[in-house]
């Protein structure tokens, strides 16, 4: 137990996990069909796309940033790829060329934060309004056609299929945070990146490239943010240009709740997973117990509100473990 | 070096602004004057948003209009997302670039009932499309949204009944509770079930996304629910994805507004009709009515209903 606490980060993981299972217990008293099969397949569903940016936006935050580009990237994300499919292009092309359109936008929130040292929320809004604005002209500020039968193994792909039983977009979801995860914890990028978020001028002596590494983290959210582009795509059949509205502050709150510091170089994917499924369960059960959706806002302001107050506690009030 | 050429630039950008606000001003007091001559009427299109496909759509009925008489100076202005205080801040540039009609498709009835009586003070002429202000316009063109609503709700029982269903749970998803139009259908829609013995439960709010939609149908759709309702576009497209998804599913689906993809999903029977609104009407007329009010005709504040039509698999191929 003292090995899994000495973890960075874990004991608000290990709080929030704790919250979590009140949560589902909760709201499985009040409504039964909360714990039905198809009810928890559809949960870890819904769940994924919001674990997905909460991976970018917490990579980015604990650099010390943050990114309100993600929603408008994540609309850009399903119109390019719907309006390229409705074009005749092949799917996997659009994906393609979709992911690599949204990277683009990650290249430029890298450098205008890093080289050209403008504040992350101004880059970001400033990027945030034109990915929108592109999102809206790709297909003549029209939503898009369905996206057709051609795109039937698309959709399965990223939503509507199974493997061994899981919707494919937990897979996804999986996978991508397994793999973020092992960058983050294990890598030496990894290690840069907290460095970079726990203090940036010891770390730019340290030899750190800090440019390099503000790059990465926005091209990694970015990344997730076209995933979930992708994801609503194949969710809808087609495109909507107000796709992935707000999505950008779900990501903050997924990965507040889950412990990642705002003020940077704090928190682990582990807790992010968790801040997501609490989004998830929350969005999802309070739809099952009925409650009006004032209700549900103001629940979630307050958790959110919450979990950034114990963060604030807990790195103000104990002591810094010394290391030896 | 870099001093000098900043003054210059500055220098140019205040005459550009002095040049702008005269010409504004000068040219409002030519319009004021315009009668049923060759003048160019300079007429706004106001709409929530300019995402919605129904606000395109709405546009493009005016432009239309516009191609046809040849004598108006069209353009279409709105926030970037539904809120009264942008919307009124649309209408303030309206009429500081010179408006002689300005077309509203108010996002709420009373926000904007100042700036308006400033308009009108102006001379300029409203008409209102798809949702009217509660001040007093030239004439409005929109979709009975309450009878609307209240058709769908019939449409949905009728189709229950013909499968025996007379009883449990109807789901409704509405896009945000702040939208005068999508409020409306949801209150027809309920006073459709009044009496019966179906239970309509707490509506979910999506903000019209559709992948949302689609999460909260699902939902539903798990909950036990026999039938679902969505109040507009995005809505209905979850709706119908949810009950694709599910398959052989008893749940009943009914929508509102017309698009390629809700157009594909009745005609595959994931939903049993989809009210379709005639936005590019409400657009073309909605011009035709402010040019003709600009020539000096007096509507009388007439109330158009420019109608649905109840697509079915039946009739989707005539809706193409």
């Amino acid at each position: 137990m003292k090995k899994i606490l000495s973890i960075r980060g874990m004991g608000q993981v290990l709080t929030v996990t704790a919250g979590l299972i009140v949560l589902c217990i909760v709201f499985g008293v009040l409504n039964p069909s909360f714990f039905s099969g198809r009810n928890v397949a559809n949960l870890l569903r819904q769940i994924a796309p919001i674990l997905l940016i909460g991976i970018g936006q917490s990579y980015v935050l604990i650099t010390g940033n943050i990114d309100l580009s993600i929603g408008s990237v994540v609309g850009m994300s399903c119109m390019i790829s719907a309006t390229l499919m409705t074009k005749g292009m092949n799917p996997w092309m659009a994906v393609g060329i979709s992911i690599i359109c949204c990277l683009l936008i990650g290249i430029v929130n890298g450098v205008l934060i890093a080289q050209f040292k403008l504040p992350p929320f101004i880059a970001t809004l400033g990027t945030m309004t034109i990915t929108r604005g592109v999102a809206q002209i790709v297909n003549n500020n029209y939503n898009t056609d369905s996206i057709g039968e051609a795109a039937k193994g698309f959709r399965d792909f990223f939503y509507y299929g199974k493997t061994l039983g899981l919707y494919n977009t937990i897979w996804i979801a999986i996978i991508l945070w397994a793999g973020f995860n092992f960058i983050l914890s294990k890598t030496r990028t990894g290690r840069h990146i907290y460095a970079v978020g726990s203090n940036v001028e010891a770390a730019k002596l340290s030899g750190v490239s800090v440019v390099g590494t503000t790059v990465k983290v926005y091209l990694i959210s970015a990344f997730c943010a076209s995933i979930v582009g992708l994801i609503i795509c194949a969710t809808s059949g087609m495109g909507t240009m107000d796709a992935g509205n707000m999505y950008e502050m779900y990501a903050v709150a997924a990965s507040v709740i889950g412990g990642v510091s705002t003020l940077g170089g704090q928190g682990i994917l582990l807790g992010t997973i968790i801040g997501a499924a609490i989004w998830g369960v929350l969005q999802n059960g309070l739809q099952f117990a009925g409650a009006p959706v004032a209700i549900r806002n103001i629940v979630i302001g307050l958790i959110v509100v919450a979990s950034v107050l114990l963060d604030i506690i807990v790195r103000t009030g104990k002591p810094i473990k010394k290391v030896r | 070096m870099k001093g000098k050429l900043l003054r210059v630039l500055l220098g140019v950008v205040l005459v550009a602004v002095m040049l702008a606000g005269c010409g504004t001003k000068g040219g409002e007091t030519e319009s004021k004057k315009a009668e049923e001559t060759d003048e160019t009427y300079k007429v706004y299109l106001i709409t929530m948003d300019q995402m919605d496909q129904h606000w395109v759509n709405l546009d493009k009925g005016c432009q239309e209009a516009v191609k046809e008489l040849g004598n108006v100076e069209y353009t279409w202005l709105a926030p970037d997302v539904k809120d009264d205080a942008k919307q009124i801040e649309s209408i303030n540039n309206a009429i500081a670039g010179g408006a002689n009609a300005i077309i509203l498709a108010a996002n709420g009835p009373d926000a904007v009932t100042a700036t308006l009586e400033e308009a009108i003070a102006d001379g300029i002429k409203i008409i209102y499309v798809d949702s009217p202000a509660n001040t007093e316009g030239e004439a409005t063109f929109s979709t009975d949204n309450e009878a609307a609503g209240k058709k769908a709700g019939e449409t949905l029982l009728e189709a229950l009944k013909a499968k025996d269903v007379t009883s449990g749970d109807i789901g409704i998803i509405n896009a945000s509770a702040a939208s005068t139009s999508t409020v409306l259908r949801e209150e027809g829609f309920r006073s459709a079930f009044e009496g019966t013995d179906f239970v309509l439960l707490e509506t979910q709010y999506s903000e019209g996304d559709a992948a949302k939609s689609k999460d909260i149908a699902a939902n539903y759709i798990t909950a036990g629910c026999v039938g679902i309702f969505g109040t507009n576009e995005g809505s209905s497209t979850g709706v119908g994805n949810a009950i694709q998804e599910v398959g052989d599913s008893e749940v009943l689906g009914v929508g509102f507004d017309k698009s390629d993809t809700l157009l594909q999903l009745v005609k595959d029977g994931y939903l049993v009709a989809s009210m379709a609104q005639n936005p590019d009407v409400m657009g073309y007329e909605g011009l035709k009515a402010a040019v003709e009010v600009l020539q000096g005709k007096d509507l009388a504040g007439k109330v158009i209903d420019t109608g649905v039509s109840v697509i079915t698999a039946d009739n989707v191929d005539d809706f193409k």
